[in-house]
């Protein structure tokens, strides 16, 4: 850890280089279960946002008491303490929300973004860099949930956000806010975001070859 | 007529007499060409070594080329006039071969012959150096040394000598009128054979398009002791060894191993008529029968000493009666196509068959379909399409798991491929790429040992 | 003199993969014709929408992935064609559009194109609008076809699924009963599998041997009488899937053995579908399924190969 981090790279590295959802594949499980609507992304992305960078504070501070040997049974208490706030406040203040997301909050205990990201990251950083990586994590997955959530949104129901977009007329495809729709969607977004990345590394490559 | 035959193959060109139509009722001509090319590697292993130089004299018969050890047998003149030239060709595999060129004065005057008489009275022990001595090899294609095959190594038994009469490749009639022609010849052969190894079992396999061949086949085997003929199905490879061993005795040749594992040689009909020549009258091999059809004007069978050119050979039938697109040396199946119609005859050359332009188009490869065409027709019962997808890859450890080594190379899978998928070439890329892998393994492991010791 | 070298063999069946492409679009014109003459217009236009759109998703995709263009193969036209007749003739065409569009890109190019694709795309087209439009797509959707009921404008009627007493077994053989375009004549498609198997495109192994064990299957587990269970064969989509669709090259075995195993299990699982699922057929899932387990059966079923002994062929 001797090289530098920028504040701005370590936020911006969890939204599109390392996107826990198209770049780890991490996560998947509540993406593929609650994206059927873009809210439902929304509401889960945040609530995970908040837990991460929440608790990527929490154990970068306490990484130095941890015992190495424990450390695992440690995060997840500290993991828990957030869930279990978010969940309670979601349960006071959005009750519609939470009703929607339903086993989906408490799960996200279990989410590996939130573990990996406590392992890799913030058990060997400073507070400040846990804080940013949490951050860009978080943001990184909610933009993926919410893509995934209008997408979905859009072809199974005609709406985004409830609104409706496509008419009166249009006719929803139900498949797409299935279970099967969820991973049919997932895959292609998978497929189109390896293009993307493929592409940019394609450019930077041959910017690097006529610069050098 | 109680047939026999092995699992799955094809029926290629199956409507129109496997493409025999045009030769079929043709007896046997005799041609004899100005000038004749005789390629010093005609055989599997060593070639020959020249032993004439240009200026030179020779009579019909005459050793021109040495054999060079054990895997190897001496050419002979095939006709009697002064060498041209000792230069190289073309060879139908890779590089160049030396060659004899051989000027013809039609005097046809033989070298002094040593028969050994009577293939009955024969003494045994003089068979296998005669065939040698006479440079004969297989005659049905693959051109291996036939004394070669005739030596066992110590251990191995041999019951039975099976006479490969199937000619189940298309358009190829040569062994066909062989068989109509020169019976007695064949069973002659046969039975020096026979005594050679003191074996007491031979059958002549026959395939049953050819009814009137079974039919003087058998005339020729009454009185003779131990020869019978076994009519088999009609049927691409019914020729091929493994399948004839599989049709006529039931028993594999084990994997990797070679005929004398499962107790029996084969010999092709050809074979068996040189070798009755050989050692009935002395005579070298200098000639065989020729089946030349497809664009030419005159289909002919013809009976032509080895190293004439091909030109010659067409110029006999007629000529072309279309522009040539290609020129396959055997039949469709299994034969090769040569670079230009300068290409001398060989010992192997079963047929000649010219395609036209439109025949030769090669054919692009599309996506496979999974069909399985591929897999009914392997008459090893491999599953093609598999090892395809391997050998695309260059994945040859994984084709050597599917049993790509056991692939006789007959073209059956190729065949019937609606894709057009190059299923057998690649095979055989396959099998010659882990060949000289293993040989260079081998070398490798013996430099290592020559080292240590 | 230019000739040409190439390694042998130096020629070919004449068999190609478009002709039997064309063999499997001739057999279905039976279908077809009776379809269309059943349902009137609407079918007519139902299959061109697909065809077209199977061919113009094919065309686009190849053109856009900088591929070889093989429209030319007919692959395509026969999967427009099969989602086509796998319709009820009031499916709205832009049901049939985003269907073949999804059979051709997502099912077949995305794995792969020709061969690679793992389930047969017309198939799995027809599986996402059933549970996309059900609406569209279910029995709710069938109309009893006009020809032998003169006058009657399209009607809503029961599939002849739930109710087997409502038509007769020649009825039923005919076609004279609702369903969708291809299912409805059992005679036009007989006389597809006979045109297919005497052309030698397909082996009757795996239509014969699963219409079989759907008979039988209804019998042994539905208690059925004899009868009635020849009626629930001869209902629904089991004979079109049987001949045009589980015969799919790509997605069903190759062995004789494994076609067998193949058959039997598809027949078990309509079955099981029919009698214990939500939904009233079971064909498509049950072809489906067995598809995804097509290369698990082609792989693990022993082969024997000539010179290798069965404790040899273990050990490697």
């Amino acid at each position: 850890m001797s090289e530098k981090k920028s504040l701005g790279k370590v936020f911006f590295n969890g939204i599109i280089p390392e996107n826990p959802t198209f770049r780890l594949v991490l996560g998947t499980c509540p993406t593929l279960a609650v994206t059927s609507s873009a809210l439902n992304g929304l509401g889960m992305g945040a609530a995970a946002t908040f837990v991460l960078v929440c608790s990527n504070i929490a154990i970068s501070l306490l990484r130095k008491f941890i015992p190495d040997q424990v450390r695992i049974p440690a995060f997840i208490v500290v993991i828990c303490t957030f869930v279990t706030m978010v969940q309670l406040l979601m349960q006071a203040f959005l009750p519609s929300l939470y009703e929607s997301l339903g086993i989906f909050i408490p799960l996200i205990v279990v989410n590996c973004i939130i573990l990996a990201r406590a392992e890799a990251f913030a058990s060997k950083n400073g507070p400040l860099l846990s804080a940013a990586d949490g951050l860009g994590m978080g943001v990184g997955f909610t933009l993926a949930l919410t893509l995934i959530g209008s997408i979905r949104e859009l072809i199974g129901g005609g709406s985004i956000f409830g609104i409706n977009v496509l008419g009166a007329s249009y006719e929803p495809m139900l498949l797409i806010v299935l279970a099967s729709g969820g991973f049919l969607t997932f895959g292609l977004l998978l497929g189109v975001f390896n293009l993307i990345v493929k592409k940019i590394e394609k450019k930077n490559a041959a910017k690097e070859a006529q610069t050098a | 007529m109680l047939t026999k035959t092995f699992k799955r193959g094809v029926h290629p060109l199956h409507n129109m007499h496997e493409g025999k139509a045009a030769t079929r009722d043709l007896p046997v001509r005799e041609y004899v060409s100005d000038t004749v090319v005789i390629s010093m590697a005609m055989n599997i292993g060593a070639p020959a070594k020249p032993c004439v130089k240009k200026g030179d004299h020779v009579d019909v018969g005459q050793v021109i080329g040495e054999a060079q050890g054990f895997m190897s047998v001496p050419v002979h003149a095939s006709v009697s006039g002064e060498v041209v030239a000792v230069d190289s060709i073309p060879s139908l595999g890779a590089g160049n071969v030396q060659a004899v060129t051989i000027k013809n004065d039609f005097a046809d005057t033989w070298v002094e012959l040593h028969p050994l008489g009577s293939v009955e009275q024969v003494d045994p022990k003089l068979v296998i150096p005669a065939i040698q001595a006479a440079g004969i090899t297989g005659m049905g294609g693959a051109s291996f040394p036939t004394h070669v095959k005739l030596t066992f190594q110590q251990g191995a038994t041999c019951d039975t000598i099976i006479v490969n009469g199937a000619e189940c490749e298309t358009h190829l009639t040569a062994d066909y009128r062989l068989m109509l022609e020169h019976s007695t010849r064949i069973v002659d052969g046969l039975r020096a054979v026979m005594r050679a190894l003191n074996v007491q079992k031979g059958v002549i396999g026959i395939e049953d398009n050819k009814p009137e061949a079974i039919l003087a086949m058998e005339q020729a085997c009454q009185g003779r002791a131990g020869v019978s003929v076994q009519p088999l199905k009609t049927k691409y490879p019914q020729g091929g060894e493994k399948q004839l061993i599989e049709a006529i005795t039931g028993r594999q040749v084990p994997s990797g191993g070679l005929p004398i594992a499962a107790h029996v040689v084969v010999l092709n009909v050809g074979t068996c008529a040189a070798i009755a020549d050989a050692v009935i009258e002395g005579k070298p091999l200098i000639q065989r029968i020729c089946t030349v059809t497809g664009c030419v004007r005159k289909p002919s069978n013809l009976m032509v000493r080895i190293g004439t050119i091909t030109e010659d050979i067409i110029g006999e039938c007629g000529g072309y009666s279309e522009t040539p697109g290609k020129i396959v040396f055997g039949g469709m199946m299994t034969g090769i196509a040569i670079p230009n119609d300068q290409m001398p005859v060989f010992k192997s050359s079963n047929g000649i068959v010219v395609l036209n332009e439109k025949q030769a188009k090669s054919k692009d490869e599309s996506p496979c379909i999974h069909c399985g065409r591929c897999v009914a027709a392997c008459p090893i019962g491999l599953n093609p399409y598999q090892i395809k997808v391997a050998a695309d890859k260059s994945d040859f450890a994984a084709a050597e798991k599917l049993h790509v080594m056991d692939c006789i190379l007959c073209g059956s899978c190729a065949y019937q491929c609606p894709s057009r998928r190059w299923l057998t070439p690649s095979f055989k890329f396959c099998k010659d790429h882990i060949t000289a892998e293993a040989k260079a393994k081998a070398a490798a492991a013996a430099a290592k040992g020559g080292e240590k010791k | 003199m230019s000739l040409r070298i190439s390694t042998a063999p130096h020629m070919h069946n004449p068999l190609t993969t478009s002709r039997l492409m064309q063999n499997v679009c001739i057999a279905l014109m039976p279908t077809v014709l009776v379809g269309v003459y059943a349902f009137g217009f609407p079918a007519l236009m139902v299959l061109a929408v697909s065809v077209a759109s199977a061919v113009l998703a094919e065309f686009a995709w190849q053109k856009i992935a900088h591929q070889p263009v093989r429209v030319n193969d007919f692959s395509a036209i026969l999967t427009g064609l099969i989602l086509g007749l796998n319709l009820p003739s009031t499916a709205p065409w832009w049901m049939a559009m985003v269907g073949s569009a999804f059979a051709i890109i997502i099912v077949k190019q995305l794995f792969g194109g020709l061969g690679d694709n793992f389930l047969n795309p017309a198939l799995a087209a027809r599986a996402v609008l059933l549970a996309s439009w059900p609406v569209h797509m279910a029995a709710s959707a069938y109309v009893a076809p006009t020809f032998f009921q003169a006058g009657v404008d399209a009607v809503s009627a029961a599939t002849p699924l739930s109710e087997p007493g409502s038509y007769t077994l020649l009825q039923r053989f005919l076609g004279q009963i609702p369903g969708t375009i291809g299912e409805v004549s059992k005679a036009a498609i007989l006389i597809g599998f006979l045109f297919l198997v005497c052309t030698g495109t397909i082996s009757w192994r795996i239509p014969v041997i699963m219409v079989s064990s759907v008979y039988v299957f209804t019998v042994l587990i539905t208690g059925a009488s004899f009868e009635n269970a020849l009626i629930a064969t001869l209902s629904g989509g089991v004979l079109f899937g049987a001949v045009f669709m589980a015969t799919d090259y790509v997605t069903s075995p190759i062995r004789p053995v494994a076609q067998i195993i193949y058959a039997v299990l598809i027949g078990l699982i309509i079955v099981l579908i029919r009698k214990f699922g939500n939904y009233p057929e079971g064909v498509t899932y049950g072809i489906l399924l067995m598809n995804i387990f097509t290369p698990l059966i082609d792989r693990f079923l022993p082969q024997k190969i000539y010179g290798i002994q069965k404790k040899e062929a273990k050990k490697a």
